[in-house]
């Protein structure tokens, strides 16, 4: 269970506050979404949840079951099981795909006291996970996402989630920047991984997402804090009445 | 006037152990000759300083303090099986091979099946063949001390497809000068590797000196990918000149791995004779420690429509030091001139140093040049990235050394060769983890 207490969160070097007592808990088995205005402070939600170093907690906590994560390097968090899907993710020139993928899975698996994978056993796997979203394995020989496609990437950040098998995985604005197939199959690859014992937080400023990706829960981010929390029909609802509501309060 | 500048030590020592070697060095009385005119040559140009501007940055009259002797014979004990050692992943390659030990050819350890549609003979036999190159000093060095080296000759239209390695070992238990001296020529759309290794016996002393010297040609049509990786060994002098032409049409691709070397000096002189030649040289340096690594080029487009590219990368940690000079000249006659620099270095530490000198002499109108040069550090957001995938920092880190250095590599375009050089980078990568 993710749990989010009064947390502060403010720029590092920077006197700028983001997050201003914000409480969320997602149980295991969920998928919550957040909801909410340009600036809200989402993305900031999803960097905090990660461990970037550009963000200082200035109070509250954040738990995973039952463990503070506020203390662990991001390396540490994700062998804790805590994944972020990037809105932006990034290229890195001369690292191919499946060397990178193959880094990543073996440093978590090690350190989750779980064999290494042997060569024949990780091909075997990338090359099932790949086809299921779509991925040529060719692409995977190239350097991470570069010359990527906006969909391309994307789908790139849904193979390292389900090569890292996470906990919690947080996505963040995972639909920016995809067409409709696109987004058909990155769901469908966010769905498959759905299950009774992991927890996931879907941030997004649409709700055509959570067509696709259907949440337990809504939340919706501004100022801040958490401003209202509802069901699935909330999302619905924002769509017709937009933010402006809860942009009021912040005036 | 001329003025009489003081000899240093270090070029006191030179002249006292060529006097002492001449007599016992290869070749007959016309070679001995040429060694005592470039020898008198060295002796009026002296030690390159720093107030010559091609050496701005490696001034070899403090830096070279005391010359090893030369390595007159070749009395190192060593076994196919060590050689195996020393090669490492270029044993993987599969090729054939010319092994130099100290500077003189081994049979017993070369291995040249497979040649039989080219030439690779020892150059001690054919030492008359020498170009004196006695405007240079360190090239006047060369031709002074020269023991042996590589002739190979590729005829017109001969593709070989396995790259020939030329191999420099040095192995014993005392500091040693080696000088090597390769003369390749490579005919009309003859296609063609080669890998100049130089590589230190394990066990064997670390602070040897090397003076190497490769002649090519690469006439019309040809394609040449030529390589070198200078791996010595922690306190090694590494002196390296490639002096290339290129013909009409003809494609040299150059790739240089410097790693582990503490004081190395690589000139490279490119002139194209022929129109339409195609020019990519590029280059990785590793430094750490008090390591000086200095590539510096001289392209000449001499005539119209060629192509140039040099693009290096360097991972300076430590307090080590890397330059990069870049000459381009592009001579009236060369419209159509198309010239590109790159020098790129990572500074894994504040008290490292990376030096950047791109000059452009353009004397022609219709030309497209330009040069970049950059220092960077390990980019901060691509450290998260990979840290969020569960990658811990230090390995996330050499990681993304590995990468930068394998950007540079990739321009290789023989894969068991780029495979070979990545393990050599690697290699050194792995103690840059912390």
């Amino acid at each position: 269970m993710l749990e989010i207490k009064n947390l502060h969160v403010k720029i590092a070097d920077e006197d700028r506050v983001i997050l201003k007592g914000l409480n969320l808990t997602v149980p295991k088995g969920e998928v919550h979404a957040i909801m909410g205005p340009n600036g809200a402070g989402k993305s900031t939600l999803a960097y905090v949840l990660a461990g970037r170093s550009d963000y200082e907690v200035t109070e509250g906590d954040i738990l995973w079951n039952g463990e503070s994560l506020l203390e662990m390097a991001p390396d540490e968090r994700a062998a804790k099981g805590v994944f972020l899907a990037f809105q932006y993710p990034m290229e890195i020139p001369g690292v191919a795909g499946l060397t990178f993928l193959r880094t990543a899975a073996n440093a978590v698996r090690k350190k989750r006291d779980q064999a290494e994978y042997t060569t024949p056993e990780f091909m075997k796997i990338v090359r099932a996970k790949a086809a299921s979203l779509n991925i040529d394995y060719e692409m995977l020989k190239r350097p991470v996402n570069v010359g990527f496609s906006g969909g391309e990437k994307k789908r790139s950040e849904i193979l390292q989630m389900a090569m890292l098998e996470p906990t919690l995985c947080v996505l963040d604005e995972t639909d920016s920047g995809l067409d409709i197939d696109a987004l058909r199959i990155v769901s469908d690859g966010v769905n498959a991984l759905r299950g009774p014992d992991r927890a996931m937080l879907v941030i997004t400023h649409y709700q055509r997402l959570l067509d696709y990706i259907v949440p337990d829960k809504v939340h919706v981010l501004a100022n801040g804090v958490i401003a209202k929390t509802g069901g699935k029909e909330l999302a619905k609802e924002l769509e017709t009445t937009g933010y402006v509501e809860f942009e009021g309060k912040a005036a | 006037m001329t003025v009489a500048v003081m000899k240093t030590k270090a070029e006191l020592t030179l002249a006292e152990q060529f006097q002492s070697a001449v007599g016992a060095l290869p070749g007959g009385a016309a070679v001995a000759s040429m060694r005592r005119g470039a020898m008198d040559a060295f002796a009026d140009l002296g030690l390159p300083h720093r107030r010559i501007e091609a050496w701005k940055y490696t001034d070899l009259r403090t830096v070279l303090k005391e010359p090893a002797a030369p390595s007159i014979v070749d009395d190192a004990k060593l076994t196919v099986g060590d050689l195996i050692v020393a090669l490492g992943p270029y044993m993987e390659l599969d090729a054939p091979r010319l092994v130099l030990v100290n500077g003189h050819y081994r049979r017993t350890l070369s291995n040249l099946s497979g040649t039989d549609a080219i030439r690779v003979v020892p150059l001690s036999e054919h030492l008359d063949q020498l170009s004196s190159h006695a405007d240079d000093a360190m090239m006047a060095l060369n031709t002074a001390f020269v023991t042996d080296g590589a002739v190979v000759d590729i005829p017109a239209g001969i593709v070989l497809e396995k790259p020939l390695l030329l191999v420099q070992l040095a192995a014993g238990k005392d500091a040693r000068a080696s000088t090597v001296r390769h003369k390749i020529t490579v005919g009309r759309g003859a296609q063609v590797t080669i890998v100049e290794l130089f590589l230190t016996l394990p066990g064997s002393v670390l602070d040897g000196q090397t003076n190497a010297l490769t002649d090519i040609a690469v006439h019309d049509g040809g394609h040449v990918t030529h390589v070198k990786v200078a791996s010595e060994g922690g306190k090694a002098h590494h002196m390296s000149n490639w002096i290339a032409t290129l013909g009409k049409d003809a494609v040299y691709r150059g790739f240089q791995l410097t790693a582990g070397i503490a004081l190395a000096r690589n000139q490279v002189l490119v002139t194209f004779t022929g129109e339409g030649g195609k020019l990519d040289l590029s280059g990785a340096f590793l430094g750490r420690g008090a390591d000086h690594i200095d590539t510096t080029m001289v392209i000449d487009h001499a005539v119209p429509r060629c192509e140039s590219r040099e693009v290096f990368a360097g991972v300076l940690d430590g307090r080590a030091r890397g330059i990069f000079q870049g000459k381009v000249i592009v001579r009236p006659d060369a419209q159509k001139t198309d010239g590109k620099q790159m020098a790129r270095a990572m500074m894994l530490s504040p008290d490292a140093e990376f030096d950047s000198k791109p000059e452009l002499e353009i004397y022609a109108d219709d030309v497209v040049c330009g040069h970049g040069s950059t220092s960077i550090e390990i980019d901060a957001d691509l450290l998260f990235y990979c840290q969020a995938r569960g990658i811990p920092p230090a390995e996330a880190r050499a990681l993304l050394v590995q990468a930068f250095v394998g950007e540079a590599i990739d321009r290789v375009e023989h894969e068991g060769v780029r495979d070979a050089l990545t393990k050599t980078a690697a290699d050194w990568l792995g103690a840059v983890q912390r």
